[in-house]
């Protein structure tokens, strides 16, 4: 017979692994293409090397490792297996930290922190956080509310990491800021040095930034940007912590600004921008074609060099091919505008080609986060245009789902049918079967 | 034509002709080094061995590197195939192996003390809540102490809802001892979970939806 606790040791098993199936989604769409390029590029890396060679650095890499196992198992054990490193200590000005972590404002100043080993963090007047295990993984800070400046020292063994929300952002040796409005799901990230990984709902999966550039993600409008911060310090890492003088200096330096000032400029075409401020005389000479810069994943490259040139006079001067890689490197970087702009350039110049007639089903993703209803109408119009296009099993599945979502199953289920009859086999066939079977 | 057909290659969008083919026409594809092919596979099992690789390792950054390496290899070996037709078969094994290699690097990585595990900063968590990121952390901290095979048995059986009559076969073990490995793992994760009273309570205190 089951003992009662060893029921309720079974159900938490249970729980725990139901939290971790569940929390598992699939890859986008947007992650895919990330893989696939990263494959590609991996591939032909590979194949330049010979077999032979694979075999002989193997085996050189065998010994090697062998000869570093027992090196480094030997230091190991004369330090006496000291992984645990001892708690960071730090102190607390402007508030107290509450059972749970929670830490609460004594005043209406803000909270600061100081860690022994040189790293400050301040929550700005307002914001809300707790400050979670301090132990040898690390020191995890959860911002809940509000905005918190974060001058992180460079350590090897400590590790920082920061919760936002659903976002969380693995820190080595770097000064931030954030920002969480629970209410609003926007999150907001500047970055004036060093290197942080972000994660969390976004698409695309795990966000890079670099020194410089501010990172917004608006949940409900499914939009995420990034841009550069006009005049921001682009230092790049160094192996000491950045230079500061106070952490209230730091947080002034980087105080938020208004939501409304968070567009990059340099997306949108037709405004001004710093890259029109560059003049033709100082284009760089290209050295390669932005399709062989997209083919090797040098998506920034082409960005930058739009940049240089100006949006504007590149989308009106380009020709169809650099602005269908431009598009792509926009889409593969998140810069939405910019690649909607890139694609309406590319039907408008160029109506007749069949690059014009992709870009009518590329518009449709590029929309879906922005308006889906629209993006239903760019897919409506591919279908038109290119009934057995290279899009159109993508195009009929896209629509299936958004027409599901927007008008709901029964509308849904007439093209569901459709898409079955032409691809049986397609990658929206278990959806579409799902939405032929009746509930 | 041919800076056309570039294009289509690069447009990282299944086109319909992906969808239409068959496993047995991808498999020849890929043994002939096809660019589509490779395209086309990708697009189809990619999701399977990352959804795999994810709630096996509990890191999303893993199982990216970790589908990389797979479809490097499914893409190498190709050609030594014998039926084609079971191309998702080759792939799961090659996915399988990955994550046996994974799971012993961990294991090694651990016993290196000072090399800490990365998957720490780096857990599987997307729109989940503080307290549900907790519990991931601390559940993938127990897995990682279990033997690399009970994990796999435990992580296949639990988190993929495999059968023990498939799993047997996948990893190359009998029925018997899958059976045997999977109480095992069972045993040792509840009696962990018992024993660690901040998850015992942090389980008792979280609403639970389902």
């Amino acid at each position: 017979m089951t003992r009662p606790d060893e029921r309720n040791d079974s159900q938490a098993l249970s729980r725990l692994t139901q939290l971790a199936r569940d929390t598992v989604q699939q890859p986008t769409a947007a992650e895919l293409d990330r893989g696939l390029s990263a494959l590609l590029s991996a591939r032909a890396a590979s194949q330049t090397s010979r077999r032979r060679q694979v075999v002989r650095w193997s085996l050189a890499a065998v010994c090697a490792a062998l000869c570093a196992l027992l090196v480094v198992q030997g230091t190991a054990v004369w330090r006496g297996r000291a992984r645990a490193l001892p708690a960071l200590a730090y102190r607390i000005e402007g508030g107290t930290v509450l059972a749970g972590g929670y830490l609460r404002d004594a005043g209406n100043g803000g909270i600061r922190l100081f860690f022994e080993e040189g790293t400050k963090v301040e929550l700005l007047p307002g914001a809300r956080g707790r400050l979670r295990p301090v132990d040898a993984e690390g020191t995890r800070v959860v911002l809940d509310q509000g905005s918190a400046t974060f001058n992180v020292a460079r350590s090897k063994e400590r590790r920082w990491l920061v919760e936002a929300g659903p976002f969380s952002v693995a820190v080595k040796g770097t000064l931030f800021m954030v920002s969480w409005d629970p209410q609003h799901e926007r999150f907001e990230l500047r970055l004036q040095h060093g290197s942080v990984v972000v994660s969390g709902p976004i698409a695309g999966g795990d966000i890079e930034l670099r020194a410089g550039q501010r990172l917004l993600v608006d949940l409900p409008k499914q939009e995420t940007l990034i841009s550069e911060e006009p005049g921001a310090s682009a230092t790049a890492p160094t192996g000491q912590p950045p230079p500061s003088s106070s952490a209230g200096n730091d947080s002034s330096a980087l105080a938020p600004a208004p939501v409304a000032s968070l567009q990059p400029s340099t997306l949108a075409p037709g405004t001004s921008s710093s890259s029109a401020a560059v003049s033709s005389a100082s284009k760089p000479e290209r050295k390669s074609s932005w399709a062989d810069h997209l083919a090797h994943g040098r998506w920034d490259r082409i960005l930058e060099e739009v940049e240089q040139r100006g949006v504007d006079a590149t989308l009106e001067s380009a020709p169809s091919e650099e602005l269908f890689a431009l598009a792509d490197a926009a889409r593969y970087r998140r810069r939405t505008d910019l690649a909607r702009a890139a694609l309406l350039a590319q039907r408008r110049r160029f109506p007749g080609s069949a690059r014009s007639v992709d870009a009518t089903f590329l518009l449709g993703r590029v929309e879906e986060s922005r308006d889906r209803a629209q993006a239903l109408g760019w897919y409506d119009e591919y279908l038109e245009r290119a009934a057995t296009g290279t899009y159109s099993a993508e195009a009929w599945g896209r629509k299936m789902v958004l027409t599901n979502e927007l008008k709901g199953r029964a509308s849904a289920r007439p093209i569901a049918e459709e898409y079955l009859r032409r691809f049986p086999n397609g990658s929206y066939a278990g959806a579409a079967r799902a939405l032929t079977t009746d509930p | 034509m041919s800076k056309r057909l570039s294009q289509v290659s690069l447009s990282l969008v299944a086109g319909a002709n992906g969808h239409d083919v068959s496993d047995l026409a991808l498999a020849q594809g890929l043994a002939t080094g096809e660019a589509w092919a490779i395209r086309v596979t990708w697009q189809r099992f990619a999701p399977m061995v990352l959804a795999l690789a994810e709630r096996s390792l509990g890191s999303r950054s893993d199982a990216e590197d970790l589908a990389q390496e797979v479809f490097l290899n499914v893409f190498r070996k190709a050609n030594t195939l014998r039926e084609p037709d079971k191309l998702r078969s080759f792939v799961y094994s090659f996915a399988i192996f990955g994550l046996k290699a994974e799971l012993r690097r961990r294991k090694l990585r651990a016993w290196l003390s000072f090399l800490a595990p990365e998957a720490l900063v780096n857990l599987a968590y997307r729109s989940t809540d503080v307290e549900s990121r907790d519990l991931l952390r601390r559940f993938y901290a127990l897995l990682d102490r279990l033997s690399q095979r009970d994990r796999l048995v435990f992580s296949l059986k639990e988190l993929e809802s495999m059968t023990i009559e498939e799993i047997a076969p996948v990893l190359g073990l009998s029925v018997s001892t899958v059976k045997r490995s999977l109480t095992h793992a069972t045993a040792r994760l509840s009696r962990w979970i018992s024993a660690d009273p901040g998850l015992a309570a942090a389980l008792d205190t979280r609403r639970w939806q389902r």
